[in-house]
């Protein structure tokens, strides 16, 4: 079954459940980052943890997360870009479930 | 010179979490080293330490959790206690300062890095380790947190960190260039790296077989070295007068502090730059030999420094050295490092409140090149101590003196 934005929500609240210690209740899409204690600062460590959870490999170059829907997108993104590298991203049709079993990290 | 009152201190340690419980542990010579339980304690030769029974998620939200290494979140939470007795609302930000001892920083968080990167042959490095690790981290947030902008400053200068901190707060406040400090020291260095450390350069102490809480022996013959502790203790300190016009309570008088550099080995003591290190607090304090009534010893139960300080208290109170009584606290909390001559100071004033001389523990067997009066294995109460010094003395040179009086 492919990612759905969905799916990859959910994942992302599980992940800042765990680690952040934040309430369901406060994870809805337009939920402003900062508001849950987690700055700009804080996306840095936030990625890295992305990185382990969906089994993706992000890069140095600074990027503008300002929602919990911004990095849902943002790893969608980058699941898609780095499961279908060069030209292929978005196509989901192909791809099975993103995380570390599945890893596409080139 | 503005006179400097002690009026709020806060406590992270092995003896407890307040100037009370760590005092009330001191008093009754109740140890806090023990036999780590820890992964690797079997790759340790003398797997002893002194913890502080502390999590950090009783303290801070998990987001700033993340970022914050042991040593800080010790420090943080003392300096909350130690500012319980201040209207926050009343401090002028410009003039409150931050003066932070600490000797291996977030070494935790360091050794955590190397561990990714040498242990698991991993580049994933966390992305928090830079300001984790920084020795100025724990000054740092404590400033973020009360919004105080003037000095925020760390000294490292190994042992005697906190004593460095502490004076120069003193000095600041002395001469009128702030008019608040939360001044201290903090240190967590009970990790696999800094453990092993310390081990190699053999100034660990041998478990005692009968009873490892009992390992710590300042003073004793059968000494055979210090044990680590962790824990931050945190002074607010502020001109006599400000303290009286605000009524607050008064812990003692910081009345002065002596410096003095051996310049000489990097770790072996000299008993002449720490006889210096007494004089000069003497005379920063205006203070007689004759009006000491206690001292706190760095006491470390190292070989070297115990006789070695015997002979620096004798040089410089002569004839009465043998009267005065001399404490050694680290045989219960460990060597907190960083930390240890602000817990030693914070113990200090609440000695002199109490007028109890504490017990130097452990001191089984005399040993004849330590001679004084060390207060053996129990405490003395009903002792009237009205000034008081409270050393230390580092590796690297820097022995520095706190003269205290009591607040009467």
């Amino acid at each position: 079954m492919p990612a759905t934005p969905a799916a990859t929500f959910d994942r992302l609240c599980a992940l800042l459940m765990k680690d952040y210690k934040l309430d369901a209740g406060q994870l809805t899409p337009d939920a402003p980052l900062d508001a849950l204690g987690i700055d700009s600062l804080g996306v840095a460590d936030l990625l890295f943890n992305i990185e382990d959870e969906f089994g993706i490999s992000l890069g140095a170059e600074p990027v503008q997360l300002l929602t919990v829907g911004d990095v849902a997108r943002f790893i969608d993104e980058q699941v898609a870009a780095q499961q279908h590298p060069a030209g292929t991203a978005g196509n989901t049709q192909a791809g099975g479930p993103p995380g570390p079993a599945s890893s596409a990290v080139t | 010179m503005r006179r400097i009152a002690v009026t709020g201190m806060g406590v992270v340690s092995p003896l407890g979490h307040s100037a009370q419980a760590a005092f009330a542990a001191a008093r009754a010579g109740r140890s806090a080293i023990h036999c780590l339980n820890v992964p690797f304690a079997h790759r340790l030769a003398s797997p002893l330490g002194a913890t502080a029974a502390f999590d950090g998620a009783d303290h801070f939200d998990a987001p700033r959790l993340r970022m914050l290494d042991r040593v800080s979140q010790f420090a943080l939470v003392a300096a909350r206690q130690a500012l319980a007795g201040v209207d926050a609302a009343a401090v002028d930000g410009q003039r409150a300062g931050v003066f932070m001892g600490t000797g291996m920083g977030g070494i935790g968080s360091i050794d955590d890095g190397y561990q990714t990167l040498y242990g698991q042959d991993s580049d994933r490095i966390k992305p928090f380790t830079v300001l984790m690790g920084m020795h100025n981290a724990p000054a740092a947030w404590i400033g973020i947190e009360q919004g105080w902008r003037g000095p925020n400053l760390t000294f490292s200068t190994a042992c005697s960190s906190s004593a460095v901190a502490i004076g120069e707060a003193w000095a600041r406040l002395a001469r009128g260039e702030i008019d608040i400090a939360l001044a201290g020291g903090t240190e967590a260095p009970l990790c696999f790296g800094s453990l092993k450390a310390w081990e190699a350069l053999r100034t660990v102490a041998a478990i005692d077989p009968a009873d490892p809480s009992a390992s710590c022996k300042p003073f004793s013959s059968n000494r055979s070295g210090m044990v680590l502790g962790e824990g931050a203790a945190m002074l607010v300190l502020e001109p006599w007068d400000r303290a009286l016009a605000r009524g607050a309570t008064i812990h003692g008088e910081l009345a002065g502090y002596g410096l003095f550099t051996d310049a000489g080995h990097i770790t072996r003591p000299s008993a002449e730059g720490q006889a210096a290190a007494l004089r000069a607090a003497l005379q920063s304090a205006g203070m007689a030999a004759d009006e000491v009534d206690a001292v706190n010893a760095h006491g470390t139960g190292t070989p070297a420094n115990d006789g070695i300080e015997t002979a620096a208290i004798k040089a410089v109170f002569g004839a009465r050295a043998g009267r005065i009584p001399v404490s050694a606290t680290k045989a219960l909390h460990g060597h907190l490092l960083g930390a240890a001559s602000a817990l030693e100071c914070v113990l200090s004033l609440m000695a002199m409140q109490h007028a109890v001389a504490l017990p130097t523990m452990h001191l089984a067997q005399a040993d004849p090149q330590c001679d004084l009066d060390y207060v053996p294995n129990a405490a003395r109460e009903g002792v009237p101590i009205r000034a008081m010094l409270s050393s230390s003395f580092a590796f690297g040179g820097t022995n520095a003196v706190l003269a205290l009086r009591a607040a009467d």
